[in-house]
């Protein structure tokens, strides 16, 4: 059965790892996988974990998602609103613990594009622009990007435009903190001393070899390299409950 | 407290060409689209747009030529992709794009809430987001005078107009903005001028029956105007969702080049011939 575990929901169910019990954590905009990984995480391993939303409720009772990651429909039961530049100064102080940013382009050191393809002021492709990525990657102790589509145009060499930072373009002082990367064929880290990409598991159905093709730099496999861990039937039957739409798939055609 | 209830004309007359301009809510919550479509029938020009992460507020104007340059932390349209205008008038340099990040975007606009020249914020070292910032002058390098811990001064940011569309307001500005703020009230106090568009009016006796739940006093305030349905087809809570149909009916007609014919039908609501 686990080979038919669905991309999506494997990719939530990783996110959904990434977040430990008592974390504070934050989702921003167009954020359908990062709000369906802290629901998993808050109604599995990390119940008392305090949920922050793009949306401004603080630990609501997540029962449906919409095309907006600010709706407030995703607000029910919420026990308080939280501004976003309340989320800040909790960053600020170093007091959120997890936040799930997007990636166009992300290299091996764990910069990240989400800016523009080719010049900033004559861009080939003018791209949505980074939200929060260049405030939250440096400072923030462990950031996961989702990346749906693995491939060597989005996992490249060096990214057209550093819109948030990897490890070589970070202070001394931020180079402790986390990047985690779930793409749709594996999760990678950084947990090397060089802090350059590396595979930590494959999802299952993929290979290492998979990976490595389909980037474009040299990345090597963890030495404990393992598979990802699926999620059992009980929170996949929860990801569709909450999703009946399907709305996390509509990053992936 | 006088009235500063106002009809939409006069309202839209406090927005010149070439003003500065943000608006109220996020992406499709909150985001005074009635006002936005009178701007356009009004044939504004050459507004500089700001906000950290609007949608079709910016790119119903953009997309209308009522625009020159926007800044932005993102603008996209959440699960729908791109914003259509944004992006091909940003390709072909007809918009002057900078963007710039959420924080130093709120943190301007904290900034000229308190009365401060800027504001410092952590983050942004190492982006290249802080070197064209630092071209365009709106952030810098800074080291705290105290610890001398590197950080980045964001000059405050002071819209000419903060345009807000809101539940509730008495004649006299008195506002009640319900659920999530936004940066709603960050952003009335730095601007010079700020317009509420609003679902009902309701009486200043009312107001003072719960005075917690006033958002925004009646001295922020210069003009209030009555707009049911004014976030229509973003959505205002306790009031509407938003129509995420309609939504994809905007992209479907930017993405098929019958922009103009959106328009005539729902921003000009001229017969079709």
């Amino acid at each position: 059965m686990t080979d038919k575990i669905a991309t999506p929901d494997l990719m939530v169910y990783a996110m959904a790892s990434e977040i430990e019990n008592f974390n504070t954590v934050l989702h921003g905009v167009s954020s359908p996988l990062p709000v369906l990984g802290m629901s998993v995480a808050r109604r599995t391993h990390a119940p008392d974990m305090a949920y922050i939303s793009g949306a401004e409720g603080v630990d609501s009772e997540i029962d449906r998602i919409y095309p907006s990651s600010f709706d407030p429909r995703l607000n029910r039961n919420a026990v308080a609103y939280f501004g976003l530049h309340e989320a800040f100064d909790l960053a600020q102080r170093g007091e959120l613990n997890v936040m799930f940013l997007g990636a166009a382009q992300i290299d091996r050191f764990g910069n990240t594009n989400l800016s523009v393809i080719g010049k900033i002021d004559n861009p080939k492709v003018q791209l949505p622009g980074g939200a929060a990525s260049a405030f939250l990657m440096p400072i923030t102790p462990k950031v996961v990007i989702w990346a749906t589509r693995h491939t060597f145009r989005v996992f490249v060499e060096a990214v057209d435009f550093v819109t948030g930072q990897g490890y070589n373009n970070r202070s001394e002082g931020c180079k402790k903190n986390k990047i985690v990367v779930v793409s749709n064929l594996g999760v990678m880290n950084f947990e090397n001393p060089g802090r350059t990409m590396q595979i930590q598991s494959v999802h299952p159905g993929h290979t290492v070899d998979e990976i490595k093709e389909n980037t474009g730099f040299d990345i090597l496999a963890a030495p404990d390299v393992g598979e990802t861990p699926v999620p059992d039937q009980d929170i996949v039957d929860l990801i569709d409950r909450i999703d009946p739409d399907g709305i996390r798939r509509s990053e992936f055609h | 407290m006088k009235s500063v209830l106002t009809s939409f004309e006069e309202a839209t007359e406090l927005v010149d060409d070439g003003a500065l301009l943000t608006f109220g809510g996020a992406t499709f919550q909150r985001a005074p689209m009635e006002f936005i479509r009178e701007l356009v029938r009004q044939g504004k020009k050459n507004l500089t747009l700001i906000d950290r992460e609007p949608a079709m507020d910016f790119d119903l104007l953009i997309g209308a030529g009522c625009v020159a340059k926007v800044r932005t932390g993102m603008l996209a349209f959440e699960v729908f992709g791109m914003a259509p205008n944004f992006r091909r008038k940003s390709e072909k340099g007809e918009i002057i794009t900078k963007e710039g990040a959420c924080q130093p975007i709120i943190a301007g606009f904290r900034a000229a809430a308190m009365g401060l020249p800027s504001l410092p914020v952590k983050g942004m070292l190492g982006s290249d987001l802080l070197t064209i910032s630092e071209v365009i002058g709106s952030q810098k390098q800074i080291e705290d005078p105290f610890t001398g811990e590197k950080m980045i001064a964001v000059k405050a940011i002071e819209p000419d107009v903060a345009v807000i569309h809101a539940q509730k307001a008495d004649a006299f500005g008195n506002v009640r903005i319900e659920g999530p703020l936004y940066e709603d009230v960050i952003k009335a106090k730095a601007a010079k001028k700020v317009v509420v568009t609003v679902e009902e009016l309701i009486s200043a006796g009312e107001i003072r029956k719960t005075p917690e739940a006033t958002t925004l006093p009646h001295f922020i305030v210069d003009a209030v105007v009555e707009v049911p349905k004014g976030a229509y087809p973003c959505s205002c809570f306790n009031y509407y969702d938003t129509d995420y149909d309609h939504i994809q009916e905007y992209l479907q007609a930017a993405a098929k080049d019958t922009f103009e014919q959106y328009l005539d039908k729902c921003v000009y609501r001229r017969e079709s011939e």
